[in-house]
């Protein structure tokens, strides 16, 4: 073998050592920076139909992100996430007037989440949910 | 290879980075007979760095707050990816620290490298290995462990030997009568915020008077072996003729920090819990004081001398007189003689100081 061969040779040996070298240090940093599952964010919500009256919302967690429950004035169930489709902040509920305000930057909801005004782009996602016995249950 | 060469001719019609790369790493040269011990230095500044990083890692996940800091630790060691091995790493970095910057130490002393005009290299030395200790107790009480806590409260109860101002200064370091949720924030601020800063600036100083002094040459294998500097004026030790730094000495450096990453890894992997004893599995408890707490093994020297002296005060000063001693060892040992052959009183009494520290530090084990 000449010399520019074994040169090489070793070149693409320590590139190799390298790599891996590199590779041993990259994918534990990784898995240790990957987000951890949330302790709490259960895939299944059980609300009573009586912690949300007429006309009021109740806010809670779902599957890791913030999720509302709308009681409708004048009757209907709703389950949106409340997590606002423009920039990710969280509606606020407007009891008097019926509909969700984004506080960011003034996106308005109806009640069953389609949107009224303001910057953003789709309607708040709808949960699914049952009710029986007088218990909600969400996903 | 032909964008990374086209970006750094980019960066260098800007700033000439090829020529100053050249002046400071290329024509940087080192005497002739450099030996290994020269890369201890190279190996701390590697240590230093792993040291930042895998604490910054560690932020991620530590709470400094004495109901949860325990078990955030436990969490990191048993439900983050990989959290045990930055925990290790850092917890394993931090002694084996102290480790290569007693053999950097030594090694200075056995060349006589701390002789003029080297004095404030000597000095600023000293003091990052007082910051060194510093830094690992104050880590040492972060996990909230039984050990944490009971070696902290015997470490911060030495201060109360002090006459007068005793009492008020174990108070000001606990942040209150006992070690306690006080105790654990100041120790943390100081832990990732001050003492980092300090030690960084320090490395910078010794690293500046490194690049203006230059190398010291080392004692062997030269006919003669006396300082010639005069400590008249300024002399830079240049070495006409020697070694490249780069890439010469670079290669023995990293050849260095590669058996240190070697050996640091052979105990991370194969004994991980060297420096933990069974308390530091257990959370802190105020009211249960476990048998026979010790201090980590750099401390078992100063612990057995204070339990050797009767009184307290007089055990804490003869340590903060061998301090003094080493800290000012190059304005008390004046004599231009380097090799340490040619040095008989200086080999008798280093020799017998590190067996004394060597025998504390064993007695103060089993003791």
């Amino acid at each position: 073998m000449d010399t520019v061969g074994r040169r090489k040779f070793l070149g693409l040996c320590l590139g190799g050592v390298a790599t891996g070298a590199l590779a041993a240090i990259i994918y534990p940093l990784f898995r240790y920076l990957a987000p951890r599952p949330v302790d709490g964010s259960a895939d299944k919500v059980v609300i009573q139909l009586k912690d949300v009256p007429d006309g009021e919302a109740k806010f809670f967690e779902f599957a890791g992100a913030s999720a509302v429950l709308v009681n409708k004035r004048g009757g209907g169930l709703v389950a949106l996430s409340a997590v606002c489709t423009h920039l990710g902040c969280i509606v606020q509920w407007e009891k008097d007037k019926q509909d969700f305000l984004c506080p960011c930057h003034g996106g308005h909801y109806t009640p069953d989440g389609a949107v009224v005004s303001g910057p953003p782009p789709k309607p708040l996602t709808k949960l699914p949910f049952t009710v029986a016995n007088g218990a909600i249950t969400i996903g | 290879m032909a964008l990374f060469k086209r970006v750094i001719d980019w960066i260098d019609v800007r700033i000439g980075a090829r020529d100053l790369a050249q002046k400071q790493v290329g024509d940087y040269l080192l005497p002739r007979n450099i030996n290994v011990w020269y890369s201890m230095g190279s190996i701390l500044l590697f240590i230093f760095v792993m040291q930042i990083v895998t604490g910054i890692l560690l932020l991620i996940y530590y709470v400094p707050d004495a109901d949860k800091a325990f078990k955030s630790v436990t969490y990191i060691m048993n439900e983050v990816p990989f959290g045990w091995l930055i925990r290790m790493c850092h917890a394993v970095g931090s002694n084996m620290m102290v480790l290569v910057l007693l053999l950097h130490m030594f090694s200075v002393l056995f060349m006589g490298s701390y002789k003029g005009p080297r004095e404030l290299n000597w000095v600023t030395g000293f003091i990052l290995l007082t910051l060194v200790q510093g830094i690992s107790l104050t880590g040492y009480l972060l996990p909230w462990s039984q050990l944490s806590f009971w070696a902290t409260t015997v470490a911060t109860n030495s201060a109360n030997a002090i006459p007068v101002v005793g009492h008020y200064l174990v108070e000001f370091l606990r942040g209150g009568k006992l070690v306690g949720p006080a105790t654990l924030g100041r120790f943390f601020a100081l832990h990732v915020a001050v003492i980092p800063l300090a030690i960084g600036a320090l490395v910078g100083l010794h690293l500046f008077l490194l690049e203006r002094i230059g190398v010291s040459t080392p004692p062997f294998g030269l006919k003669e072996t006396k300082n010639s500097w005069q400590g008249k004026e300024f002399r830079y030790e240049g070495h006409p003729g020697g070694i490249r730094f780069f890439p010469n000495y670079a290669l023995q450096d990293l050849t260095s920090i590669a058996i240190y990453f070697a050996c640091f890894l052979g105990v991370v992997f194969f004994d991980p819990y060297l420096f933990f004893p069974r308390d530091a599995f257990l959370p802190a408890n105020a009211f249960v004081t476990p048998a026979h707490i010790k201090p980590e093994w750099y401390f078992l020297a100063n612990y057995q001398t204070l339990k050797i002296f009767p009184n307290e005060l007089i055990g804490l000063t003869v340590q903060g007189a061998a301090m003094t001693f080493l800290a000012l060892l190059p304005f008390i040992d004046r004599g231009p003689e380097r090799h340490p052959l040619k040095r008989p009183v200086f080999m008798v009494c280093t020799l017998g100081g590190i067996l004394l520290w060597l025998g504390l530090t064993v007695w103060g084990h089993y003791s």
